[in-house]
């Protein structure tokens, strides 16, 4: 649980991180699209039957590391920011928490 | 066996259908349609101001962009319908219903799920095309993110119950999910 909590932080820093560290262009835009998509997969991984959706968040982790070189970012601190946001994203995303519950199988038996 | 506890799902140690399961989402439709048909009030010209404690008339330019305005009503009308649609289909049915009426609960998952997406995307597109923030659209955001979460069990439950009933030889995947009694009673569950 405190994993995701601290995911959806992060998705609220990169959020609010272009305004407080006044960066615009392409790395604002960046936070301002990724963050609240990190946050709301961290929120509903806080729920144990959706609990793997943590695990969306791996791809928005990997592409915060990658994205101040492809959309080349000219502000140092929004480059520090977002790669340091990614390793962390990764961290806790990768966090297992025990399940509580059976959940019948889970999604998986739909597929068998 | 008591009656409450036969409507654990298999394997499963808790009723998704209860009421204590279902009464906190609903009460969460019920914030987010009226903070909805508020807004709307506002994009209806109903009312001449919006409450923006925070980000000075970002709400008002959130609110009258050529977005919130794209479709014949204005978006915050819409969210307001779609938290109805939310508090409606989460209250019909007795706390048997992810299998007596799977129907009910499969609209309640896809109505939580979409809204909670449509959420998200105006979240993203206020700061990225309008360089501004809006308070209580922010607000219902959240309310429609978390209300997905605690939705999605009951939504587990039903498909895995027409699974069952999909795999079952003797037994109508179409009439199981519109609730046909004499169907769902073949499937001695």
């Amino acid at each position: 649980m405190w994993a995701r909590i601290l995911n959806i932080m992060i998705g609220i820093w990169l959020m609010a991180a272009p305004g407080i560290l006044s960066y615009e262009t392409a790395a604002a835009h960046n936070g301002h699209i990724v963050g609240p998509v990190i946050a709301t997969f961290a929120t509903i991984a806080c729920w144990d039957a959706t609990r793997n959706v943590r695990l969306w968040n791996y791809p928005l982790g990997g592409w915060l590391l990658l994205a101040p070189w492809i959309l080349s970012y000219d502000y140092s601190l929004a480059i520090v920011s977002d790669m340091l946001c990614g390793v962390l994203v990764l961290v806790f995303a990768s966090v297992q928490r025990k399940s509580t519950g059976k959940y019948g199988g889970g999604w998986r038996v739909l597929w068998k | 066996m008591t009656e409450a506890s036969s409507y654990i799902p298999p394997g499963w140690e808790y009723n998704p259908a209860a009421w204590s399961q279902r009464i906190p989402i609903v009460l969460l439709a019920l914030v987010g349609f009226a903070i909805a048909t508020y807004l709307s009030l506002y994009q209806l010209d109903v009312i001449d101001q919006v409450w923006e404690p925070f980000f000075g008339d970002g709400s008002e330019t959130i609110l009258n962009s050529k977005i919130s305005h794209i479709l014949p009503v204005p978006d915050a009308a819409l969210g307001a319908f779609g938290y109805l649609v939310d508090a409606v289909t989460g209250v019909i049915g007795r706390t048997n219903r992810w299998k007596r009426m799977p129907w009910i609960v499969i609209i309640f998952g896809l109505a939580v799920g979409p809204l909670g997406f449509v959420s998200l995307m105006l979240v993203v597109f206020q700061p990225v095309l309008f360089s501004a923030w809006c308070t209580l659209c922010l607000g219902s955001a959240v309310i429609s993110v978390l209300m997905i979460g605690p939705a999605m069990d009951e939504m587990l439950a039903s498909l895995q119950f027409l699974k069952r009933a999909k795999d079952h030889e003797k037994v109508s995947t179409w009439k199981v999910f519109w609730g046909i009694d004499s169907e769902i009673d073949k499937m001695n569950e």
